[in-house]
């Protein structure tokens, strides 16, 4: 009797889990819209096809953000140089992902860098965040 | 008589080693473990000096391959860390500008200069089972199959 309440109660939790994440995300996607905009007059919104895209493409280097995340950000990746394991990117398939504005923007600044060789820009980002809120585990 | 005269020198190396006869190193503060151990293994901070550890933490966003780049607050506590728990010792002095342990006199005599094949020498644990727990012992340690001592160039 106790472990199916248990259970339940896990997945409740888990719930709220995911939908903090997804909040926050969303919370700081909303602040780069002002950016996106001056930097393109034409932005009509964020993408999570063109986050797709950008997720799985190379930039100006060697590696791409799949190269360590793997082709699909709800699975466990594996860091190019060190072998240690990635945990999954995806909120949806990893609760802890998104939900700090420090940790998002600390992140961004590092694998910009490594893979783009510059910042992301405001466009870049947010719709990496949309493309990444779409993909189930 | 000789043994009188080495007591100073085992002495010393037996205070300077708390742990190191056994290869388990003390527990890591929270926030190294943090800021340090999302791409890699924390590495015990007792196997560079501090002028290596003060090398890696002046270029984090060049940090071998990487950018690893933090916020000074952070950055400075974990400097400190590294601080306080450095070697003092040569052998674990940095060899060359990026200040990589895996250069160190200590660990090329302890490992050679080549990991075995698909192993990084950034990943400990693949051979050390227990190095997330600290503990560097060779009773936890698995080789990989085939390869021996011989094969360190």
């Amino acid at each position: 009797m106790k472990l199916p309440i248990l259970s339940a109660l896990t997945l409740v939790l888990t719930g709220f889990a995911s939908h903090a994440a997804a909040t926050t995300a969303r919370e700081y996607q909303a602040t780069l819209v002002a950016e996106a905009r001056a930097g393109d007059a034409a932005f009509q919104g964020f993408s999570a096809a063109r986050g797709d895209t950008f997720f799985h493409q190379r930039h100006n280097g060697d590696w791409s953000c799949a190269t360590c995340h793997t082709d699909n950000p709800a699975a466990s990746g594996l860091h190019a140089v060190t072998h240690k394991t990635i945990r999954p990117l995806a909120p949806a398939a990893n609760a802890e992902r998104f939900t700090s504005p420090e940790k998002i923007e600390k992140w961004f600044k590092r694998n910009c860098n490594d893979v783009l060789k510059r910042a992301c820009t405001a466009r870049e980002k947010g719709d990496l965040i949309d493309f990444l809120l779409t993909v189930k585990p | 008589m000789k043994i009188l005269r080495l007591l100073p020198l085992l002495l010393a190396a037996a205070a300077s080693t708390t742990f190191a006869g056994e290869h388990v190193y003390a527990p890591y503060t929270e926030l190294y473990v943090r800021e340090c151990a999302s791409c890699h293994l924390a590495y015990p901070p007792e196997l560079m000096t501090a002028p290596g550890w003060k090398r890696v933490m002046s270029q984090l966003d060049r940090h071998f391959g990487s950018d690893a780049s933090l916020d000074t607050p952070t950055r400075d506590g974990v400097a400190a860390f590294l601080a306080q728990r450095a070697s003092s010792r040569e052998k674990h002095a940095p060899s060359e500008n990026s200040a990589r342990i895996s250069k160190t006199v200590w660990f090329v005599r302890e490992h050679g200069t080549a990991p075995p094949p698909k192993i990084s020498f950034a990943n400990c644990s693949a051979c050390h089972t227990r190095a997330e727990q600290a503990d560097f012992n060779e009773r936890s340690l698995r080789l990989p199959a085939g390869f021996r001592h011989s094969e360190r160039d």
